[in-house]
């Protein structure tokens, strides 16, 4: 133990003194910190702009006046999903899905405000987000501190004065990991520290207290992940016959991991399990509501409902009849609807569930995948959090259109006269509060992940004892 | 040392080394006793440094076993070396660190404590310059190098010497050394018995006392036209 920390201590000094090292490491400190500090500051901004439409959403709606209850059902409100202040760390698929829904009578819309819609293809792949730097920057780094560790001292031959001396390679590896740990640290501790006051700034009150969990769950994933570079990188470096080809194999075990399986992974799971495009997915949702009726032009399904509830309270006629015919053909009409969304959306989830699981597969060769899964679902912008916000908005829906068709059944003239509501009604709907899962609920989603990369860290840390113990010295 | 010099022996016995079927170490018997000075001369690819990284355990022997001081170096790969001292033909340090700082990392590499002012003193013994040992060894030249070498194999106090082909003095004193070397007028200063080795093959040993410079120059020569 004495001789690793010894070990550490002198790669860390001479990492410091190295020109090169300052210089990258500077690079990369200086990306992430401005990442950090422009998704802060995006972060407060449509967080703002989230607060105040949220808050103009409602005031519209109490102050629509006087009207019917089904206008108001068509008025609707907006939901936006709160920001979780660790999103400015990780996007995720949040300009994919977008975060605001228009709640309305009859349908469960899709998602607006999509920011790729509107990128172009280079700010697609431009996008400089922590959530970048961090997965593929800083391994990138590590590769380039660690390439040389054994290969290096043996081509310079270092390696055979060490060894002389009656050095352990195992120590020797794990020396040459805790300096490279150590010198990271000089960059990386800093911008962990900018970061947290970042988040702490993003956050309202209340916000930090459900945030240190998930920063505590990202930031140990993080660790294990640079963990299990530097062991890869180290074991190479052992293995490898010269610190060229050592280069060689981490750079493309670098491209592999970062650029080269998330596509693959994306076509395969496009392949295995292919998602309906946008307009099939309207189209196909579109001939199954038509199934139902709308609750407004009286067709098949609407005649049979008014012959049954004839028949229920024994009447001859609509006007005769305890409730009013309207209200209870639209929200008829809503329950149609429900089940059709239920069977829709939760068929597209599932698809995209399955993907999801062919991405956790392909992610045991690549763990870049696995972290990006972690990352996005601890900052809250995965898609299963995506998911989450969307089914409590759509019960919000729901729940506007019973308690208007509600009033309709209740409180509407049976004979058909116009009947108008008023704010009293409009306050019966209670604003709408989202509170976004706990760190827990995402750990037990991403729990393959975690193990992706719980393993690769376990498995880099044997193979690079393994390779320094059968390293060649001359 | 806590060891006695009876103990640090370097025995080969019947030591080889193939690589893939080219033999470059053929069996060899060699005992060096404690105080004696052992030359190994030959030309390159003759097997001196292949014995030295078969007794370093850096490769592992086809056939055969290495001891020092009683220790078989492949089954106590660590233990055999903190008993000797390793002097490459050409020492390298790390640019970074200064002269001092690469003893230092060295030294305690090997186990030892010492105070700054002992480091010194060790710099000092291997005749570097005070000015010099607080430079970076990027700067250094190779006799430099030679010199933190040096320092780091006295300061590990080792009783037995492995020395590569080395082209600056050391004080042996009570040290055995093993010496492979092309220099034929260092062998015959420096050591005490000479073996003269070709294509694998330990050919003869000689005690120096008993040869004039001239007659290790012919029999050297006898053996090279074999």
């Amino acid at each position: 133990m004495k001789m690793t920390l010894l070990i550490a201590r002198k790669e860390f000094t001479e990492m410091l003194r190295d020109g090169r090292f300052r210089g990258a490491g500077a690079i990369v400190f200086t990306l992430l910190a401005g990442a950090l500090l422009l998704g802060w500051q995006s972060h407060r901004e449509v967080s703002a702009q989230h607060r105040s439409a949220q808050e103009a959403t409602r005031a519209q709606w109490l102050q629509q006046g006087k009207k019917n209850p089904h206008s108001a059902a068509h008025y609707g409100v907006y939901a936006f999903k709160p920001q979780v202040p660790l999103s400015l760390v990780d996007h995720g698929t949040d300009p994919y899905t977008g975060v605001a829904v228009w709640l309305e009578a009859h349908k469960q819309n899709e998602f607006k405000y999509r920011p790729a819609q509107d990128a172009t293809a280079v700010q697609r792949l431009g996008e400089l987000t922590g959530a970048t730097v961090l997965q593929l920057l800083v391994p990138l780094l590590i590769v380039l501190l660690t390439f040389s560790a054994f290969s290096g001292e043996r081509e310079l031959g270092t390696l055979r004065q060490l060894f002389s001396l009656g050095v352990s390679p195992a120590e020797l590896a794990a020396g040459k990991a805790l300096g490279v740990a150590a010198a990271l640290g000089v960059w990386l501790v800093p911008a962990a520290i900018l970061g947290s006051v970042a988040i702490v700034a993003a956050s309202g009150g209340g916000e930090v207290m459900a945030a240190a969990p998930r920063a505590g769950w990202m930031g140990l994933s993080y660790l294990l992940y640079f963990g299990a570079f530097t062991g890869v990188s180290l074991a190479v470096s052992a293995w490898a016959p010269s610190s060229r080809v050592a280069l060689m194999v981490l750079l493309g075990f670098w491209m592999m991991n970062g650029l080269v399986a998330p596509r693959v992974a994306a076509d395969l799971a496009k392949s295995q399990s292919p998602s309906p495009s946008a307009f099939a997915f309207a189209q196909q949702m579109q001939l199954a509501l038509a199934k139902g009726s709308d609750g407004h032009d009286p067709g098949a399904r609407a005649k049979a409902l008014e012959t049954e509830l004839l028949k229920k309270y024994n009447v001859d006629r609509p006007e005769a009849l305890p409730v009013n015919l309207l209200g209870v053909r639209l929200q008829d009409s809503e329950n149609h609807g429900n089940e059709v969304f239920d069977e829709s959306y939760g068929a597209l989830w599932e698809n995209f569930a399955a993907q999801n699981r062919i991405h956790q597969r392909v992610a045991w060769m690549a763990p870049g995948l696995a972290m990006r899964s972690i990352s996005m679902g601890f900052a809250g912008t995965d898609f299963a959090q995506h998911t989450h916000f969307a089914k409590a908005a759509e019960e919000y829906r729901r729940m506007i259109q019973r308690t208007m068709n509600e009033e309709l059944t209740h409180r509407a003239p049976k004979t058909g006269a116009p009947h108008l509501a008023g704010p009293e009604l409009w306050n019966k709907v209670a604003p709408f509060a989202y509170t976004a899962p706990e760190a827990g609920w995402v750990a037990e989603r991403q729990a393959p992940a975690l193990g992706v990369v719980a393993g690769w860290f376990a498995g880099s840390i044997l193979l690079a004892g393994w390779a320094a113990r059968r390293i060649r010295v001359v | 040392m806590a060891y006695h010099v009876q103990n640090i022996m370097l025995v080969a016995s019947g030591l080889s080394k193939s690589y893939a079927g080219k033999v470059a170490l053929h069996p060899l018997n060699l005992r060096i006793e404690p105080g004696e000075i052992f030359c190994l001369l030959g030309a390159n690819g003759a097997g001196k440094t292949t014995t030295i990284n078969l007794f370093l355990n850096f490769i592992a022997p086809t056939a055969g076993k290495a001891t020092i001081g009683g220790l078989d170096v492949t089954k106590e790969p660590l233990a055999s070396k903190r008993l000797l001292a390793y002097i490459p033909e050409q020492v390298m340090l790390y640019k970074n660190l200064t002269g001092l700082e690469n003893l230092e990392y060295f030294t305690s590499l090997a186990g030892g404590r010492h105070t700054a002012s002992e480091l010194a003193g060790f710099l000092d013994e291997a005749g570097l310059a005070r000015a010099d040992a607080g430079k970076r060894v990027g700067a250094y030249s190779k006799g430099m190098r030679q010199k933190v070498g040096i320092a780091i194999a006295i300061a590990k106090g080792a009783r037995a010497l492995l020395l590569d082909e080395p082209t600056s003095g050391l004080d042996p004193k009570a040290s055995n050394e093993f010496m492979a070397t092309y220099d034929l007028f260092r062998a015959k200063e420096t050591g005490t018995r000479v073996g003269i080795m070709k294509q694998g093959h330990l050919m003869a040993t000689y005690t120096t006392s008993e040869l004039g410079h001239s007659d290790l120059e012919r029999i050297y020569l006898e053996h090279m036209h074999e």
